[in-house]
């Protein structure tokens, strides 16, 4: 596999089925790593991050460190988190402020547009030392859509607006939620790792199937999981327990794919009539304020549940919250999950949110945690060289398209969006693209 | 500051075994699992915070590793009892030890205590073994010739890591 030829790679997939090696090959990692993540968009953060001139924060776009930088004429810069110098990492900070940064070995100091500002004993430098080339390297192509800023670490492949086009609704269906029309990422962010490939936590966020088995233990004797969200009076209706079968509410959801790896299941809905706490009317009558009332009402119909931006990012429009996935080895990743700040929601509304997250998503969460171990199992069974093909054959044949979303529809049970994800992957791991 | 209050308490009559006492008992439910237990030690207004940073001032406006009032906690719990929590099959087995114990406030006319200590929890599960250290502050409410928790706070030295699953409280 070290040579990485197309058509080898190619036999890794078919079409209801994925070899195992996909998840415990260590060459093909190191693959994934240059073709996926040295080629993709990918997320990097949030403007919210970065509000001051001075600002950074610092994250990993693959394996690579990187930092995000509000420069001094209010520009976001992506820049590569290596000093030009002699290659050490510049700002070893997760975020804060500075006026430049500075390279704690030789002292070489960048302005926050990576620009090289100063070196100290200037004049050891050679009579060809060319200053402006020495500017931190940034990634060749950014962009960014309501205060999300995704970069390129490739000068070229689909643009920003190919990849992002059909997820901004996605991004809008979080965002206007906030009465003022922003968000902030600015109430911390959990962390977890787990023994296992990055693919696993792809695959999963868009996966419905689990839920009932997967989490059963969040899930009480009558069959309801625990109430979730502000103002809900009870959880949702996960298992039928008469029948000991999912329930038939569950097995209706529906999931889609829209191209480049994308997808989204649905639908999870905001105000059913039964929602409702002090908090939460007070959050519905201030968006209703700012956007109207039919506004607020089309806002808080059904809704999208969670949404995959292939491959790093995904949204999470039940909990609200903004997950990134960063592969550290073949069988090892870590995810950040950041808690959403609805601007114009009120502190009570933003705090229900926050405190929903830590027992859904936290390292400590009811929820989170089974996922963590399913995917520390699936990464141990991977290991049998007997069984060499992982099946992701459900609803196979059963897709359709979507007029109203010009998407592709499958149930949210079946594994359409897997193999969705899989045509992505092939797309990047294919050497000639 | 911390060693002049303890002077205080000291003054004041104040002995430190029971809350010592209390401390130690606090920890062996926790690694008895005897979590319904380890919860009634808890007031009705009772709340359980691991901060995800290091002094993190407030619950309400950033993430945490826990923060559960006793709603949350039962919910908790009554998931550790399920059958099918696949992240504690096996469970986990846990040894706690707490010391450098001090009485950091009294509020004699409320009858209420802040506790400093410093804990170090050994957990082993699945073959791995790992280990959460920390301080821990213990706000406790007299309660006849005991104590009710007002507030646990455990703030690991580590709270800003990435960790792997953590099923069990600290």
């Amino acid at each position: 596999m070290r040579n990485g030829h197309a058509d080898e790679i190619a036999k890794l997939i078919e079409p209801g089925r994925v070899h195992r090696r996909v998840y415990t090959d260590p060459d093909l990692f190191e693959l994934e790593m240059e073709r996926i993540f040295g080629r993709a968009w990918l997320f990097v953060g949030h403007t919210s991050q970065v509000p001051n001139p001075g600002d950074y924060v610092t994250t990993e776009l693959g394996r690579q460190p990187v930092i995000m930088t509000r420069h001094s004429d209010g520009s976001v810069h992506v820049l590569l988190n290596r000093c030009t110098h002699r290659g050490a990492k510049v700002v070893n900070e997760r975020r804060g402020h500075a006026q430049r940064l500075t390279c704690c070995y030789h002292g070489w100091s960048f302005d926050t547009d990576g620009k090289l500002a100063t070196v100290p004993v200037p004049e050891g430098c050679g009579a060809g030392f060319d200053k402006d080339a020495l500017g931190l390297a940034r990634a060749p192509r950014t962009g960014e859509y309501r205060g999300f800023v995704f970069a390129s670490l490739a000068d070229k492949g689909p643009s920003f607006e190919d990849h992002i086009g059909p997820m901004k609704g996605n991004i809008d269906d979080l965002v206007d939620r906030a009465p003022d029309g922003t968000l902030a990422l600015d109430a911390g962010m959990h962390r977890y790792v787990y023994s296992g490939n990055w693919k696993l936590q792809v695959e999963n966020v868009l996966d419905s199937y689990h839920v009932p088995f997967g989490h059963a233990s969040t899930v009480n004797k009558q069959g309801v999981q625990f109430a979730r969200r502000e103002g809900d009076q009870k959880g949702a209706a996960v298992i039928e327990t008469e029948k000991k079968q999912t329930a038939a509410s569950w097995k209706d959801r529906k999931s889609f794919t829209a191209g480049n790896g994308h997808g989204w299941t649905s639908n999870t809905t905001l105000d059913d009539g039964k929602r409702s706490s002090p908090v939460f009317d007070d959050y519905k009558r201030m968006l209703a304020d700012k956007v109207g009332a039919e506004r607020a009402a089309e806002i808080l119909t059904p809704r999208l549940h969670n949404s995959l931006i292939y491959p790093n990012m995904s949204i999470m429009g039940l909990n609200i919250h903004v997950r990134v996935i960063k592969p550290i080895a073949v069988d090892r990743t870590e995810v950040n999950i950041y808690p959403i700040r609805l601007s114009g929601a009120s502190a009570d509304m933003n705090f229900a949110n926050i405190r929903l997250l830590n027992v859904t998503h936290s390292a400590a969460s009811f929820v989170q945690t089974d996922d963590l171990e399913s995917f520390v199992r699936a990464q141990k069974g991977l290991q049998s060289h007997l069984t060499d093909w992982v099946d992701i054959s459900r609803g196979l044949g059963a897709e359709e398209p979507d007029s109203a979303t010009n998407a592709t529809r499958g149930l949210a049970t079946h594994e359409m969006v897997v193999r969705a994800q899989y045509k992505a992957w092939l797309g990047y791991m294919d050497e000639a693209a | 500051m911390a060693l002049a209050t303890r002077r205080l308490a000291v003054a004041a009559g104040i002995d430190r075994g029971p809350f010592e006492d209390f401390l130690i008992d606090e920890a062996r439910l926790l690694d008895e699992r005897r979590f319904r237990d380890w919860m009634a030690l808890f007031d009705e207004d009772g709340t359980y915070w691991v901060p995800s940073v290091p002094d993190q001032k407030s619950p309400f406006d950033q993430a945490s590793l826990f923060y559960d009032d006793r709603d949350l906690m039962k919910t908790r719990i009554e998931r550790l009892e399920h059958p099918r929590i696949h992240v504690q099959t096996p469970p986990s087995r846990t040894a706690h030890i707490v010391g450098n114990v001090v009485i950091e406030h009294v509020d004699d006319g409320k009858g209420e205590f802040r506790v400093g200590s410093t804990f170090i929890m050994a957990e082993y599960r699945d073959d791995v073994q790992r280990l959460f250290a920390g301080r821990q502050r213990h706000h406790l409410r007299r309660h006849g010739d005991t104590f009710r928790i007002v507030q646990k706070r455990v703030d690991l030295i580590n709270c800003d890591a990435a960790f792997e699953a953590m099923a069990v409280p600290i």
